[in-house]
């Protein structure tokens, strides 16, 4: 069964890959291959490295449950904040269309930042109250 | 040849300098699981909506529900950017793979190089399918090529990338899903280190991620949700049903407004050339019905002008036939299947909820059918043509 979804799975990729050369001409061939390089690089080179350096400080830098908080922001806002690219960008140009993007973007931002920051607090608070739980009763601080 | 002085001091890291306990293979399957389901979901509809724009579909897609498109390209848009957190929390967990050792031997190598090669290709796709579907929403164009061929032909390659990444990892995703979420077997030896939130704890804001991303990007047309959705790019507010591309956009606006515009119905040698006055000297029909847009976004309207099936009946056109329906934004067409083209609730819109149709929506004359992509619902029609 796992051979046959691998040459599936191969087929499919192969079917696409063809589709693009039979669809697109040479320069759209060759956009679309700096487009996809540019995705890996940009996540590998650019996003893994600045979330690890986040990572580092706020390890090293915040108590754990105010850390734990961190993960909230950073998962959260972080990649909010990445699908919310087009529509700041775009938006901050100008519109000739009076039903798309009609909304206060940078506005929204804040105000998705000011949610992930009240999340944060619960969960930093959610884990304060099972730290001080498992202390009263002597059991082991539990797995992180 | 020595190797610079700035470049030795770079730390280049290996798999080991990773050490927390939350990059583990039972964090990864879980995040995967759910990254799988949004790709299955969004390759699926995507599929479908390609399908419904094609000018002749070898099996015509049902006309009912009427809803039917606005509900699967929602859930394309909905899959698509809860995908967003879930790739990145997972690309996280095995980012320490990028730095595994490289095999000496060459059977081992070639395993190697085929198996990150697999996964280049993979993540490359999946990161371009996401990049697009996101910028496309927001119709912010910074690529010069067919965005709907493109998306559609890298579909089908992070599909199967997909496919045979699972098949590759099938014994270690089912060892992990079927042990507690806490277990190191499948660990690596190095991944001791607490984090500072459990493994439970990550994947529980993993999909709080999604959620909040969910609503905030796509729910802009979902009435209990619009107020929560601050970066969807459209709304109903306002305007009530939002447009695609105005008439302005569309470079219809002289030939639209002009006292000389009349609709051409044809089948074969006979014709009908009618103005607008004379299509509202017609029997008029209302429709309830969506404009339910490739983008995500969809919207109900009170829908009142010439029923399609009336149209062909003024050239004798039997039932049965496809039928081309143009614009006066050239090139622009669809072709109606035939099951639509006679649907009774297919119109030849000139109002829209009680009021003549704005430029922007159509006016003179657009067409409304059930359960069609809305690039499809043609605007500011100028000939409608009975294929043979």
């Amino acid at each position: 069964m796992r051979v046959a979804l691998g040459v599936l799975g191969v087929a499919l990729a192969a079917y696409g890959g063809w589709l693009l050369l039979r669809t697109q001409d040479t320069g759209e061939v060759l956009t679309i291959g700096v487009w996809l390089g540019a995705g890996v690089v940009l996540h590998d080179a650019v996003l893994a490295p600045l979330t690890i350096v986040l990572g580092w400080a706020v390890a090293r830098r915040l108590p754990d449950p105010v850390a734990a908080g961190a993960v909230v922001v950073l998962v959260v806002l972080g990649s909010a904040s990445l699908v919310a690219v087009p529509v700041l960008v775009n938006s901050a140009g100008p519109q000739t269309n009076p039903t798309l993007l009609v909304r206060d973007y940078p506005l929204g931002w804040l105000e998705l930042a000011g949610a992930s920051l009240v999340l944060a607090a619960v969960v930093t608070a959610a884990v304060l109250r099972s730290d001080e739980a498992r202390r009263r009763n002597g059991a082991d601080p539990g797995r992180r | 040849m020595r190797t610079p002085p700035v470049l030795r001091r770079l730390p280049i890291p290996t798999e080991d300098s990773f050490t927390s306990r939350l990059r583990s293979a039972a964090v990864t399957a879980r995040v995967g699981l759910w990254l799988g389901v949004c790709f299955a979901v969004a390759f699926v509809t995507g599929v479908l909506s390609h399908y419904a724009q094609l000018d002749h579909q070898p099996v015509p897609l049902p006309t009912r529900p009427v809803w039917g498109y606005q509900v699967t390209q929602g859930l394309h848009v909905v899959a698509g950017t809860a995908a967003v957190p879930l790739l990145l929390v997972k690309l996280w967990t095995v980012f320490p793979r990028l730095f595994q050792a490289v095999p000496r031997r060459a059977g081992e190598l070639v395993r190697a190089v085929l198996e990150r090669g697999s996964i280049a290709v993979l993540v490359a796709a999946a990161v371009f399918e996401l990049a697009t579907g996101v910028a496309n929403v927001a119709q912010w164009y910074v690529w010069d090529f067919s965005f709907r061929s493109a998306h559609y032909a890298v579909a089908w390659v992070a599909t199967g990338a997909l496919l045979l990444h699972v098949a590759v990892k099938l014994p270690v995703v089912r060892a992990v899903l079927t042990a507690d979420v806490d277990d190191t077997t499948h660990d690596r030896p190095g991944a001791v280190r607490p984090g500072p939130l459990t493994r439970r704890g990550l994947l529980r804001v993993t999909w709080l991620a999604a959620g909040v991303v969910t609503v905030a990007a796509a729910a802009g047309t979902v009435p209990a949700l619009r107020r929560l959705a601050v970066l969807a790019p459209r709304d109903l507010a306002g305007g009530g049903i939002p447009i695609n591309r105005t008439a302005r956009e569309a470079g219809v606006v002289g030939a639209a407004a002009a006292e000389s515009y009349r609709c051409v119905v044809t089948a074969g040698s006979r014709q009908v050339v009618l103005s607008r006055q004379q299509l509202l000297a017609l029997p008029q029909r209302t429709a309830t019905l969506p404009i339910a847009c490739v983008e995500g976004w969809s919207a109900s309207g009170s829908w009142t002008g010439v029923r399609m099936r009336d149209l062909l009946d003024l050239v004798g056109a039997p039932a049965g036939k496809e039928v081309r329906v143009s614009s006066l934004q050239s090139p622009h067409d669809t072709v109606l299947p035939a099951s639509f083209a006679d649907d009774p609730k297919t119109l030849l819109a000139l109002a829209l909820d009680g009021d003549p149709l704005s430029l922007d929506h159509g006016f003179p004359a657009r067409l409304i059918a059930p359960d069609r992509p809305g690039v499809e619902q043609v605007k500011w029609v100028a000939r409608i043509e009975v294929l043979s």
